[in-house]
């Protein structure tokens, strides 16, 4: 019997609005607006993809210990560095912003998913040369050596620009990981959609 | 059976000195990095910092060999990668040496200034750790880890993983962190640093102390026992609580020492090497985590008083000395405390101590309610 | 007064991107951190900037923002006495 595919959100700049989506299917979390471009991204593609396989919160111990969120990305915080750099670049406009300094870290927006759903197990931002679905695939899997860990957050998430991004997420359990090249043929197929 | 890690070479460079032994016989003698700095560029507040004399580091390079055009970023990560894969004698360029880098922002300072011969493009991570790749002729595809302040653990923990699944028998984790005035100027704006030299787990703690360092440990995996420095498990939790501020309950550092203590000999355990930034909710929040997970009479100690807060590598830097301390039956001195100035009176002092037990914990935590953990054990 | 109150009211919203909240939304008397506007200290960080920026009010100390940051009253009154620009 084959085996059913990963559920999957796929979004980048060209297909999505990200305010439009969480003003149409979030709506109740005003720290988004908050968000550098990155962690909009992230934050929205994870919330549908939620919705989409009918993922409750659930905040037993146990299971908010075993979420994990890995995230791969290529550009990293370069969108939110450039526009920290605007405060800092003039001297005669210098007022470094706290507001945009703490999104030049990749890994927030993985802070910003854990503190929405609760989730405290495992966060981590690899920045890879680009989306690469056997490299992912492999990382993934080596996340599962963590024995607390039961199921990942994970995907793809660029942003060059503001208002410009890529992004995918999907839930992998322990089982999916197993199979790394069947892992690594699923991540294919959202890699190429990540463009369209 | 679990591959065994060892780490069977190691390298600091710092302002300290420009070997891990250096390093530590420094830092034993009481030395320390930081000096006052009045203005950087357009900051015009006054600030410390444990800053590397760029020349040396381009003496270094000319002495190892390291020609081209280099940013300071990728010059830095050589001069310690470079001594710890001379000393680890393993040929860099086999497709079974995974290269794993470590850092906050890398060559993030070209958005600010290009520099000539560098693509701009460098700017990217990834882009930087290839260049690091190419010098050793590793063929294989470059990975950063960027956790903020945790990286360091981070890293050894992935390169720890993907030694035991196979596919690498050494891993090259190399970190760093130039302190450039992007960094300086947001913890400015942070309100999280020191004019003084920082005091970590101080009751007059006023901030931390940024820092420059780049350590680079070399991990190998075998089937059987060896004598040396193990690296046994690690764990990485976030507090899913705030993007920037730590928990209140120390959930996160928490939970990553309740994961390492579950493989740790309690009689074994030396000290617990913290993060001791020095700012008020940093410190505390650890002396919680430590509280919670029984922990609170095992020595502790912090290096930030000599080296600053080395971002990237951080997690390297001090797992090495604390390497080297265990060695030498000895709890380093913490630097700059003087009187216990969290709510639970953690064992920290400003004295060096000595003490038995062969493994040592290494705890961090930083922005984006990241947390982790490491356990390293010597083997007779 | 009125006018600096409404002006203030604006740029908090900007500058901590309170895309739901509206001038008239904000009670002058209300604390700006607790309940109400959700704010965090990262926000609080922010309010200094903008004191400095707009109002070339500079505070070294952190601390100091919990009491002028205790309303918009109280907020406004504080810019009113120290302003230099």
């Amino acid at each position: 019997m084959e085996r059913r595919g990963l559920d999957f959100v796929v979004l980048n700049q060209g297909n999505a609005n990200l305010t439009d989506l969480y003003r149409t299917h979030i709506g109740d979390w005003p720290k988004f607006y908050k968000m550098d471009t990155l962690s909009k991204a992230g934050f929205v593609a994870t919330e549908l993809l939620l919705k989409n396989v009918g993922e409750r919160r659930c905040d037993s111990e146990e299971f908010i210990r075993s979420r994990a969120i890995v995230l791969f990305g290529s550009t990293a915080s370069l969108c939110a560095d450039r526009n920290y750099q605007e405060t800092i670049q003039d001297k005669d406009n210098y007022y470094p912003s706290p507001a945009l300094f703490v999104y030049t870290l990749p890994n927030i927006v993985t802070g910003e998913i854990a503190i929405r759903n609760h989730w405290r197990g495992e966060t981590s931002f690899y920045v890879l040369e680009e989306p690469d679905a056997s490299q992912m695939a492999f990382h993934l899997a080596c996340a599962f050596q963590d024995a607390d860990t039961e199921s990942i957050l994970a995907g793809w998430v660029d942003s060059r620009m503001n208002d410009d991004f890529q992004v995918f997420v999907t839930l992998i359990s322990r089982e999916d990981a197993a199979d790394t090249g069947w892992l690594a043929g699923q991540l294919q197929l959202m890699i190429n959609n990540l463009n369209k | 059976m679990a591959r065994l890690i060892r780490c069977i070479a190691d390298n600091v460079v710092s302002p300290l000195g420009t070997t891990s032994r250096s390093n530590y016989d420094s830092v034993k003698a009481g030395r320390s990095g930081l000096a006052r700095y009045e203005s950087m560029g357009n900051i015009t507040t006054p600030f410390v910092l444990s800053r590397v004399d760029r020349a040396v580091i381009d003496g270094l390079c000319a002495e190892l060999g390291i020609q081209g055009n280099y940013t300071f970023f990728e010059k830095f990560l050589l001069c310690s990668s470079v001594q710890a894969l001379r000393d680890a004698g393993i040929d860099a360029s086999s497709e079974r040496v995974l290269f794993i880098i470590s850092t906050t922002k890398g060559n993030v300072s070209l958005l600010g200034q290009s520099q000539e011969g560098v693509d701009q493009e460098r700017v990217l991570l990834a882009k930087a750790a290839r260049e690091v790749m190419r010098f050793f002729g590793n063929p294989g595809k470059p990975i950063v880890v960027c956790n903020a302040c945790i990286s360091g653990v981070c890293a050894q923990i992935e390169a720890m993983r993907a030694l035991r699944s196979g596919r690498y028998d050494y891993a090259v984790v190399i970190g760093a962190d130039e302190q450039s005035p992007f960094i300086i100027s947001g913890f400015l704006s942070f309100k999280a640093i020191s004019d003084e030299p920082c005091r970590p787990f101080d009751k007059d703690r006023k901030g931390l102390n940024l820092g420059e360092c780049a350590a680079t440990v070399v991990l190998e995996a075998s089937d059987g026992k060896k004598s040396g420095w193990e690296l046994v498990c690690g764990a990485i939790r976030n507090d899913a609580n705030h993007i920037s501020g730590p928990s209140r309950t120390g959930e996160g550092s928490y939970l990553c020492l309740m994961e390492v203590l579950k493989e740790c000999h309690r009689g074994e355990l030396a000290f617990v090497n913290v993060h001791g930034t020095a700012t008020a909710y940093n410190d505390e929040m650890e002396s919680i985590a430590l509280y919670r997970a029984g922990l609170i009479d095992v020595p502790v100690t912090g290096l930030k008083g000599y080296y600053g807060h080395t971002m990237g590598a951080a997690g390297i830097m001090e797992s090495i000395l604390s390497m080297y301390a265990v060695r030498d039956n000895t709890v380093l001195a913490t630097r700059g405390y003087r009187e216990q100035g969290t709510t639970y009176p953690v064992s920290v002092s400003s004295e060096t101590r000595e003490c038995n037990g062969s493994e040592f914990i290494k705890l961090l935590s930083g922005f984006g309610g990241s947390n982790a953990a490491l356990l390293y054990r010597f083997v007779e | 007064m009125e006018e600096l109150i409404l002006k203030l009211k604006q740029e908090i919203i900007e500058v901590l991107n309170l895309e739901d909240v509206k001038p008239e939304d904000i009670d002058n008397d209300a604390p700006l951190f607790g309940e109400g506007l959700g704010l965090d200290s990262i926000d609080a960080l922010e309010l200094i900037v903008l004191m400095e920026k707009n109002y070339g009010i500079k505070l070294q100390d952190p601390a100091k923002g919990k009491e002028i940051f205790k309303s918009i009253n109280v907020m406004a009154d504080f810019i009113q006495k120290n302003r230099t620009r």
